[in-house]
């Protein structure tokens, strides 16, 4: 073929294909879709939306098309009140970014929070209190961020009712 | 090889195939499938006993998406397993499906393949497929630069471009052989409700209008990438008869992966130099219609569904699965044999030609070809189908899916 084959005993003297590098770029996005369009757009609103299932009652947020339970649909938008019961929590000592693991100032404290009316639970932060008066089935209310744009960050944590 | 118990095919589903179904999120798409399923076979979801799924790794990004969508598969607390094979998954699936029933496990599965190619980025995930190129590329001592050049004999459509560019000397065929292909598939399309690439008056004319991507292979001839999903209900011979007016019993299937000399590790394939020769597919129809009983291919086939993503591989499967005699596949086309009234029709969903949401192309093939003998086909030919053949291709160039299929059980006698 008029070219020099390189074999891989020989490459250290020849051109080094092995240890080139290159970047590459991949990008992939999701497509939330209409139902969770309509959570996101709640949120814009700053209102919880969620789903209730067609046989079984069950109230879903963020909201699914089809009930897990009994495979019916779940098409029904419903709006859900602005609090809720911590049902789980985790207290996290380090802050991580897209480059390091630091040690966080403040602890994080993340809790699986049930909205009043759902049958299921969200991760958000709790904020406004401390990790050693967290308990479990503690009532909380959402408080939203400042700049609200249809995102998940619009919700900047759930705080508990009445100071704790 | 007879199986323990015969399984049978009661109901395939589908969701509508587009390039981008943005109104719903993954496991959204793969419901619509499911529910489409089990609408049809007008059973209780309860009455599945297992779930077998796939799709391409790595096209959309998400690795494992069975996990975060066992609920809308209707796989809550039944087994679940996952099968990928790259451009074959549905086939393997299937054959997963058809397995899972023949050894007596399971009396209902439930089958799922599903792509939403939208989300991903395509070429990133054929570069895991495309790595045996890489190697070969490496050890020939090309440079990164260079390799990044010669792309254009990489991925999908560099492979197909040799297949044609061998096919063509071999069988003598023409553009305007292939551009048939493609009138025959988009026209078909047209008059079935989930394909992606409806086309009801294309003409030869306009596939030879558009531009070169890879010699001899037309923009127009490509295959498009589609958000689709499919499902398939496999069960008992027993079961079958109670819920279907036409169970579609599978008798034969097969699966062969063979190296190329193009794409095996190492430049250490078989040595098959030709791309468009294929002794896998003839291998594994080979063994497919030994299983199912059939001697003269040409003869008792009645439907058969290949996977085509360009016109030249429709022409050369048809011919290396034994449908046509060698090089004589173009000819057929011309004549109208495999036209939606023609002898044998092939393709009449569209084919994957006019559809392709990879992980389900290989699934839509078995799928369609069942349809075909229930009567409920959406482009459904005019002739009584009794006995069809569903094919599929993937892997690099060389893994092959066989699934041979009939009205009738496979003979006992044999």
């Amino acid at each position: 073929m008029g070219e020099k084959i390189i074999s891989k005993i020989n490459l250290e003297d020849e051109q080094d294909i092995y240890v080139k590098r290159g970047m590459v770029r991949a990008e992939f996005d999701f497509w939330v879709g209409i139902v969770m369009d309509k959570f996101y757009e709640g949120l814009q609103n700053k209102q919880f939306i969620g789903t209730k299932c067609s046989k079984c009652g069950k109230v879903f947020l963020p909201p699914r098309n089809r009930c897990a339970d009994c495979f019916a649909k779940a098409e029904e938008f419903v709006e859900l009140p602005q609090t809720g019961v911590v049902k789980n929590f985790t207290v996290s000592n380090y802050n991580v970014t897209e480059r390091r693991v630091r040690k966080a100032k403040e602890p994080n404290m993340v809790g699986l929070i049930q909205i009043d009316g759902a049958d299921t639970a969200m991760v958000v932060p709790i904020i406004n209190t401390n990790p050693d008066d967290l308990k479990e089935g503690m009532k909380v209310k959402v408080v939203w961020a400042k700049n609200i744009k249809g995102h998940p960050n619009d919700i900047a944590g759930f705080e508990p009712v009445g100071g704790g | 090889m007879a199986h323990k118990v015969q399984p049978a095919i009661i109901s395939c589903g589908f969701c509508e195939h587009a390039s981008k179904r943005s109104d719903v999120n993954m496991a959204e798409l793969v419901n619509e499938a499911v529910e489409d399923c089990i609408k049809k076979a007008n059973i209780d979801w309860k009455d599945i006993d297992a779930v077998i799924n796939g799709n391409m790794p790595a096209f959309e990004g998400a690795n494992m998406p069975e996990l975060w969508m066992g609920d809308h598969m209707a796989a809550k607390n039944k087994p679940m397993l996952r099968v990928t094979t790259g451009g074959t998954t549905g086939g393997s699936v299937t054959i997963a499906g058809y397995y899972s029933v023949a050894s007596g496990l399971y009396d209902m599965v439930l089958a799922i393949g599903f792509e939403q190619q939208s989300c991903g980025d395509t070429t990133v995930g054929l570069a895991s497929v495309g790595l045996g190129e890489f190697t070969i590329f490496s050890d020939l001592g090309y440079t990164i630069e260079r390799m990044r050049s010669n792309m254009g004999g990489g991925a999908a459509i560099g492979i197909a471009s040799y297949q044609a560019m061998n096919y063509m000397r071999r069988s003598r065929a023409t553009e305007e052989d292939l551009a048939r292909v493609v009138v025959q598939n988009r026209r078909n399309a047209a008059k079935n409700w989930w394909t992606h690439l409806k086309m009801p008056s294309i003409t030869i004319e306009d596939v030879l209008d558009t531009p070169y991507i890879s010699y001899p292979l037309r923009f127009g001839m490509v295959c498009p990438a589609s958000d689709g999903a499919c499902a398939m209900l496999i069960t008992t011979e027993e079961k079958a008869k109670q819920i279907a007016d036409i169970p579609v019993y599978i008798n034969g299937v097969a699966s062969y992966s063979n190296e190329s000399a193009i794409l095996g590790i190492d430049c250490a394939g078989a040595g098959q130099v030709d791309p468009c020769e294929q002794l896998g597919a003839m291998k594994s129809a080979e063994v497919a219609y030994g299983q199912a009983g059939i001697s003269f291919p040409n003869k008792e086939i009645d439907y058969a569904e290949v996977y085509s993503p360009f016109p030249n591989q429709e022409l050369m499967w048809v011919e290396r699965v034994g449908l046509f005699e060698e090089n004589k596949a173009p000819e057929a086309y011309q004549n109208g044999v495999t036209a939606l009234n023609g002898e044998l029709p092939v393709n009449c969903s569209g084919g994957v030609n006019s559809t392709n949401a990879i992980g389900a192309s290989a699934m839509e093939r078995p799928a369609e070809a069942a349809l075909q003998i229930m009567g409920k086909a959406g482009n459904q030919v005019p002739k009584t189908v009794h006995t069809a053949l569903g094919h599929g291709w993937g892997g690099s160039i060389n893994l092959i899916t066989h699934v041979v299929m009939s009205d009738e059980p496979q003979r006992k006698w044999r």
